[in-house]
This record gives C-alpha cells, sequence and structure tokens, in this order.
C-alpha cells in the first residue's frame, strides 16, 4: 500500500473563491446535461468492488474472500473483475472511483440507511423528501425526472411530475383510448391527471416499435438512455440494484457480491449504448447505504459495516482516478474497530454533482438541499466544470 | 352523494341495496367487530410468528454455515427453506382475509377503517414481516381494538411483537442499565435506539406539531428501554415480547413535562397521557379527514372528530361516528383520490369481479410446495399496482395524498389492470344492463357518465374508462 493521506480530497480555496462569483458562464451553456443515480441497496462492499493492492491487514482478515485476478487500476486499487463495462469506461477517462467514502450514518441499519442516503439528512425518517428531488426543484427541473422503478424513489420526492417506467406485461389500451381519457380529464380541468395521460399516451407510441418491455435494468438503463439522449427528454434517471447485503456466501469472484455488482455494471453499459455520443454531457453515480465489514464473517460473507465507495462515470468527469483520503486498514484506523473509515462525506460529491450537471451554485445547494451543512466542493477536482 | 358509498367504503355491489339513510348505513357498521367473513383457514400470529422463527434460524443458524462457499446450494435450500416455512403463501392468505372483509362482508366501511389503522400504525417493509407477521398483526392488534378506545389501540401495537421488531426497539437498551454495564465488561457497545420511541410519538400519538423536543425522544427511549423480545438461542428474536428490567435505564424519566417513575410501569403511563394531549387527537383527526376527504382538511372538518374524541374518550366508534358524518356533510363538495388497494376493491365491488381466490383454492396450499399463480394472485397484483399493504416503504406507511401517487407508471398500471379485471368478470356481468344499473346506483351523473363510456363499442373499454374517470380515480 502506497498511499498516503497526502493524497487529500479537498476543496480548494480557489474553488470557493470562484463559487462565490456567479459567472455568466455557468449559464451560458446550451448543452443539455444529465444526471443519474444508481441506488445500491443492501450495503456495497467497496472493498470487494475496489480492493486495495498490498494491504496486509486486508488480506489477513477477509482470507477467503479476496479476489483472484483483479484488474489493477492504479499502484494502490485494482477494479472487481467481474466489472468489464466499468473497465472500458475508464480505459477511455469516463469512469473513476471515490473510495472510502459514506453518508454520515454509522449505525448499520438498512431501514434507516436507505432511508438516509435518499433523503440526505440525519435522523432518519425526519425528512420526507430526496435530495435529488429538492436539487431538481432548485434547478427547476419539474417533470425532468424518470424512475426506473415503482413505486416513486424516496430520492425524487420534493418536485412532482416526475416519470417513471417499470414496464408492465401487459399490453396498453389503444392510443385513441388513452386520447379519450385525456380529453376527458382536461375537460374536468383535472390537469395532473391530463398532464400524466399525456405522457402515457405518447409512451404507448413508442412503445410500439418492438422496444423491449423487459424490467431488467439492462433493457430499463437502455430505455433510460435512449431518453436522456433526447434534448426535450428527461435529465435525470434514477436506478435501483438490490442484493447487495450479502452476510452468507459472498464468496469471490462468482460469489453473490458479485452477481450484484454485475448488475450494476450492466447498467453502465446499456446505459452508454443508449446514451451515444452523450455520454459526453452525462454523469452516472452510484449510492448505498454504508459498506461492508472488512473481517468475514463465520458463513464467508460480511456484515452491515461504514464507508463503501462511489462508482461515478460518464464524460463530464474530469479523469479516470480513484479519489481518496485513503484511512488505513489499521485496527486503529478502522472505524469503532471493525469498517474502512469514510473521511469523505458523500453527500459532497452528490452535492457537487448537482451543482455541475444543474449549473447551479454549490453554495445554493449545501444551503437549500443539505441544510447549510458542512460538505465540500469538489466540482472542480472531480468534474468538468 | 352516491360518492359517499366509494368515499367510506368500496361503492355498491349488484346485490346491495341502495340505503334508505346512507349515513346510518355507514355508522351502523362500527359498533362491533364481526367475526371474519372469510371461510377459510385463519392462523394466530403466534403460529406465523413461529414459521419465521424457522426461516430465520434455518437461514442465519443453519444454512449460511452450511453453505458458506457454495453461492447456489445456498440459494437452492434457501428457496425450499422459504417454502417449507410458507414465505409465498401466508401473505396472500392473509390479503384474502382483508380483502373478503372490503367485498363480502356485512361491514365494507369497517374494513376501510381498518385499513386506515393498519396503515396508521404501519408495518412498513422491513425483514420478512409482511411475508409471516404483518397480517396478523392488523387482525390482532388492530382490528380488535377498533371497537375500544385510541388508548387500547395504542397501548397493545407498541408492544405488539411485529412492532417492536419493525421499529428496533430490541436494539434499545438504558445506556446505565444492567445490560449496558455488562456489555462493556466484554468490550461491546450498546446504547438507545431511538426509532420506536419517536414513531410512537411522531407518527402514532401526538405528532410533532405538539412540539416535543429531542430530549422528549430520548427519555421516551429510555421509558421504552427493556420492551423486547425474550430471547432464546433457538427462537432467536422472535420470542414473544416482555419486559426485561435488566435493559431498562433506571432512574426517572421527564417527558413533556412531566415526571415518570422508573420500571415496567412508565410506558402504559406515558402512552395515557400522550393519547389524552390535545395534539393527538387533532392530528386524528386531520389524518382522518385526508383520508376520507381531502388533502388538506381544514378545522371545520377536524372539528366534530375532536368533539366526539372529547366526549368519548376516544371511543374509537364514536370517533369513526363523527368522522363519517363529515364524511358525509363534505361528500358533494370534495372527492378524495382513492389509492390503488382501494380503487381496485372498489372496482372489484361494483362490477362484481372475482378477485379473491376461494377459501377452498387457498385451504388447498401444502407447506413446502411453491404456492400456484392462483394463490399467489393478490399479492402479485398489488405489487403490480404499486400498493402493497404490508411493504409501506417507511414507517409512516402509505401516503394519504393524491400527489404521491400520480405517476405514469402508476396510472398506467390502473389502465392494465381495469382491463384484465373485466376478463375476471362473470359472464352475467358482462352486459350492458349491468353497466348501466352499477353506473345508476353509484353515480350522481349516471346520464353523462354512460354517455362517456357508450362512445366505446366494446365493453371491456367500457370498463376501463369508467374505473379511470375522475368521478371513481376521486370519490
Amino acid at each position: 500500500m502506497k498511499i498516503s493521506r497526502r493524497n487529500f480530497l479537498k476543496g480548494s480555496a480557489t474553488t470557493l473563491f470562484l463559487a462565490g462569483f456567479n459567472f455568466p458562464v455557468l449559464a451560458n451553456t446550451t448543452k443539455k446535461k444529465n444526471l443519474v443515480i444508481i441506488m445500491l441497496r443492501g450495503g456495497m462492499d467497496g472493498l470487494c468492488a475496489v480492493p486495495i493492492i498490498d494491504d496486509k491487514n486486508f488480506e489477513k482478515r477477509r482470507k477467503d474472500l479476496i479476489l483472484d485476478k483483479t484488474i489493477k487500476l492504479n499502484s494502490d486499487f485494482a477494479l472487481h473483475p467481474k466489472l468489464k463495462n466499468f473497465h472500458n469506461l475508464w480505459l477511455n477517462n469516463l469512469g473513476a472511483i471515490v473510495h472510502a467514502t459514506n453518508i454520515p450514518y454509522t449505525k448499520r441499519s438498512h431501514f434507516d440507511g436507505q432511508n438516509l442516503m435518499e433523503t440526505g439528512g440525519h435522523i432518519p425518517y425526519a425528512i420526507k423528501t430526496g435530495w435529488l428531488g429538492r436539487g431538481m426543484k432548485l434547478a427547476e427541473l419539474k417533470g425532468d425526472g424518470l424512475a426506473l422503478a415503482l413505486p416513486m424513489p424516496l430520492l425524487l420526492r420534493g418536485i412532482p411530475s416526475n416519470d417513471n417506467f417499470y414496464p408492465s406485461k401487459k399490453k396498453l389500451p389503444r392510443t385513441e383510448l388513452l386520447q379519450l381519457l385525456k380529453s376527458i380529464y382536461a375537460d374536468k380541468s383535472e390537469h395532473d391527471l391530463a398532464n400524466m395521460m399525456e405522457i402515457i399516451a405518447n409512451r404507448s407510441m413508442m412503445s410500439g416499435g418492438g422496444t423491449s418491455m423487459s424490467r431488467k435494468n439492462s433493457s430499463l438503463a437502455l430505455k433510460a438512455g435512449l431518453e436522456l439522449k433526447k434534448i426535450n427528454g428527461p435529465r435525470v434517471a434514477v436506478f435501483e440494484v438490490d442484493g447487495f447485503d450479502t452476510h452468507a456466501a459472498q464468496g469471490g469472484v462468482n460469489g453473490s457480491h458479485s452477481d450484484s455488482l454485475i448488475e450494476m455494471d450492466s447498467i453502465f453499459k446499456s446505459l452508454e449504448k443508449g446514451l451515444g455520443s452523450e455520454i459526453e454531457n452525462t454523469l452516472v453515480l452510484t449510492l448505498t447505504e454504508f459498506g461492508r465489514t472488512i473481517e468475514q464473517n463465520g458463513g464467508r460473507g460480511t456484515e452491515h459495516g461504514y464507508g463503501s465507495a462511489i462508482f461515478m462515470a460518464g464524460g463530464l468527469l474530469k479523469q479516470s482516478q480513484v479519489y481518496s483520503d485513503w484511512p488505513g486498514l489499521k485496527k486503529k484506523e478502522l472505524f469503532e474497530g471493525r469498517d474502512l473509515n469514510s473521511t469523505i462525506d458523500a453527500r459532497s460529491i452528490y452535492a457537487s454533482a448537482m451543482s455541475t450537471v444543474f449549473e447551479i451554485d454549490f453554495k445554493r445547494i449545501q444551503k437549500e438541499v443539505f441544510w447549510g451543512d458542512d460538505l465540500q466542493n469538489l466540482s472542480d477536482k472531480l468534474f468538468k466544470v | 352523494m352516491k360518492n359517499f358509498y366509494r368515499k367510506v367504503a368500496f361503492g355498491l355491489g349488484p346485490k346491495d341495496k341502495v340505503p334508505s339513510d346512507p349515513l346510518e348505513w355507514a355508522t351502523s357498521q362500527l359498533n362491533d367487530i364481526p367475526e371474519f367473513s372469510w371461510k377459510g383457514k385463519i392462523l394466530p400470529e403466534k403460529a406465523l410468528r413461529n414459521y419465521y422463527r424457522d426461516y430465520v434460524y434455518g437461514d442465519r443458524k443453519v444454512l449460511r454455515k452450511k453453505f458458506k462457499n457454495d453461492k447456489d446450494g445456498y440459494k437452492r435450500e434457501k428457496n425450499k427453506l422459504r417454502h417449507v416455512t410458507g414465505q409465498k403463501f401466508w401473505w396472500n392468505l392473509e390479503l384474502c382475509i382483508r380483502h373478503s372483509e372490503a367485498l363480502k362482508s356485512e361491514t365494507p366501511v369497517l374494513a376501510k377503517l381498518w385499513y386506515f389503522w393498519g396503515n396508521h400504525f404501519a408495518i412498513s417493509e422491513k425483514d420478512f414481516l409482511a411475508q409471516y407477521t404483518t397480517g396478523a398483526y392488523q387482525r390482532e392488534v388492530i382490528r380488535a381494538n377498533m371497537n375500544q378506545t385510541f388508548e387500547k389501540m395504542v397501548q397493545e401495537a407498541t408492544v405488539a411483537w411485529t412492532m417492536i421488531h419493525h421499529l428496533d426497539n430490541n436494539d434499545n437498551v438504558g445506556p446505565k442499565s444492567q445490560e449496558a454495564q455488562w456489555a462493556k465488561e466484554k468490550g461491546r457497545k450498546v446504547g438507545v435506539n431511538e426509532n420506536h420511541a419517536r414513531e410512537l410519538l411522531e407518527l402514532h400519538t401526538v405528532s410533532p406539531e405538539c412540539g416535543y423536543t429531542q430530549e422528549d425522544v430520548i427519555q421516551m427511549a429510555y421509558v421504552m428501554s427493556g420492551w423486547r423480545p425474550n430471547w432464546g438461542k433457538k427462537r432467536l428474536e422472535t420470542g414473544d415480547v416482555h419486559f426485561n428490567g435488566e435493559y431498562h435505564q433506571p432512574g426517572s424519566k421527564r417527558i413533556l413535562g412531566k415526571k415518570y417513575k422508573s420500571g415496567r410501569k412508565s410506558l402504559s403511563a406515558v402512552i395515557t397521557d400522550l393519547v389524552n394531549h390535545p395534539s393527538c387527537r387533532e392530528f386524528i383527526a386531520m389524518k382522518l379527514c385526508r383520508y376520507f376527504i381531502t388533502d388538506n382538511p381544514t378545522k371545520e372538518m377536524m372539528e366534530p372528530i375532536i368533539k366526539a374524541w372529547e366526549k368519548s374518550d376516544g371511543f374509537l366508534p364514536d370517533v369513526h361516528k363523527a368522522a363519517l358524518e363529515v364524511a358525509f356533510n363534505y361528500s358533494e363538495k370534495y372527492n378524495k383520490f382513492q389509492n390503488p388497494e382501494n380503487w381496485l376493491l372498489i372496482m372489484s365491488k361494483m362490477s362484481d369481479v372475482e378477485l379473491i381466490p376461494t377459501p377452498k383454492l387457498m385451504d388447498l396450499y401444502t407447506l413446502g410446495l411453491k404456492p400456484t399463480h392462483e394463490q399467489r394472485s393478490l399479492e402479485y397484483l398489488l405489487r403490480e399496482l404499486g400498493h402493497h399493504p404490508y411493504l409501506a416503504r417507511q414507517p409512516n406507511g402509505w401516503s394519504d395524498i393524491s400527489e404521491d401517487w400520480m405517476s405514469p407508471e402508476l396510472l398506467i398500471r390502473r389502465l392494465v389492470y381495469a382491463k384484465e379485471a373485466y376478463y375476471k368478470k362473470n359472464r352475467k356481468s358482462q352486459t350492458n344492463e349491468f353497466y348501466e344499473e352499477m353506473v345508476e346506483k353509484n353515480y350522481d351523473n349516471p346520464n353523462e357518465i354512460l354517455k362517456t363510456i357508450n362512445q366505446q363499442g366494446d365493453l371491456s373499454n367500457r370498463h376501463v374508462i369508467l374505473f379511470n374517470l375522475p368521478e371513481t380515480l376521486k370519490s
């Protein structure tokens, strides 16, 4: 392990200085930029996905879970060998990682943690909207959100009229019937319903051409990519991947944690395919409630932990890099003596991403979306501002 | 006015007579808790919890160890364990019992209120509670107390096993308790878990309107410390809830300015004070109005319900009657967006859809087997509609606000499942005359509605339009 704490990831004074002035260049861009969040439910194991290289503490504690044939990313970190699509992005300067990061939640309940990863708050259930929804509201992005899920995720709550797509296997009624309902709603001044029916009617026309109606994340991501690509399409998309809670048989390369990582990887691939060249104007970030213990348990799985990692993809990234203020894995360096620590509040990354994609001053996001919490502006470190 | 039948129940079915006095029809359903109308098997919560025990023990203590290097073997054996413990069956059976109260009982109004209370004291998606005990909890703790005082319902729901487990009170340990000392000696860290305490205040009784502080929440958690399942090596966390003094925070506590002694009796004493706090009745009155009448209830709507509460000491039948009277008085002016489950039941009742599998079919189920497609139909359907009553995302239950149900995919589901439902109807109800009679019986503007739906030649399309008209979506 060669990485040291000198490799800090900090908002520089320059950034703060610049952020104070609202440069017109921020408002003048005409490109449509997209933000995609992939929620990884169950607690994604950052050390399985992006293991540290040559660390005795790690190897000792995880004897049976060490992966073979990992893909070396730099002198300190490797990539899970099954993340082939992400690796391709990485090779094209379209993939990066923030390591040893998490939301400021340390109590290890999925239940509370998943609530907090979506609300961005400190007290479980105290906030009824999502940080992404609040950010979109600030950016006035009404009607620009797309959830690849049913029902609407909490993450997007806070702004009305989001779209969602999670196809039913049943056939939609004919377009004329949808148009009739739309006109009935309009006549009765049911504007929200009329609005929704308009979206549905348009969708039914689109899906006529044999587009896949599968609910697999890889199919959903292709669809989402095609929608995000459109100049008048959505600007925000949200995915869900389950199954990261691997208390048993987490396994190595073919273990159960790998299965969920592969699903995440398939989203990267399909998004890239759907977006085409618009991947250049897109930022994809993952989000999880916590990482997992370093120590393997009796069932060759891992327990709920703290620090994890964030995968980032897309052309709005500055470069391929593993960013980390690496805390180390010696016993005394671990959180409560057992978990990878989090040295960066993950919300700093999400706030910076929203600032970059929505073109809003970081300070406004910090204040209005995250209650003025102590977050760092990492926009110019991580992203093309 | 006819929207009142859909507002407080599920509309009038083909065999229902039109009541001469609608309000009397509604309020007379609330005095007693009748036997369930479901004629098949009904299991006690304790029995279902034992299946949950077998599942948790088998997975955690047996399979995880046995198959630690064999992901596929682990998956395969875990699937077997699911079926041996009825994981995919019980919640379907519970939904049969639940929906029979709406569609087949003499007391659909009581059923609609039952759903309200089940959602008020929500068990959200956690572990596998939904598959095993949530439905039974709603029967034995919620419905059984609907002819009692609100206080009794809170007292019982608070220490119900499913609720204690759901809100992590088993992890709530007084930092100065005996257990905390032992843990410290062993190098373990334990302490309060505020979840349940906070929800008792915020969601179940006084609501944040009463102005409690974070310190009140902590003090409430201290009061609740020690209420936990009786843990055992084989039953793990599935033992009955009891008060274990070793986990209880010693010393007196202070909540909303009042002092409480330490010990077993303090929780009940605090609950008594909470339910008698003015904020509690205001909160419940607001929620009842929001469920039946509008997203934004007014003070005038809430007032009679609060009065009835004060007069009767929170006796639920009286509170319910007051709420129904308000709903009746405002029925001309306000229509309430119906959540997907209530919408499904309205459609099924009015148009005679055979929604529920027969008791005979359900009782044919044998443990160890995968339930059939038919036996699993309700659970699947509710998830497809985006509203499974046992799978709320958060402890505040499913939303009562229209906006939260407005999404293209959710409305698509109503379109496609309206169509599906049409084909589940018996032939005799697939006629023009049937629809004319149903519309006459259930809507105040039958001519307008018939004119609209009759533009469609195909009867199944008429059905889809009727149940997606604003008059039906909002009642």
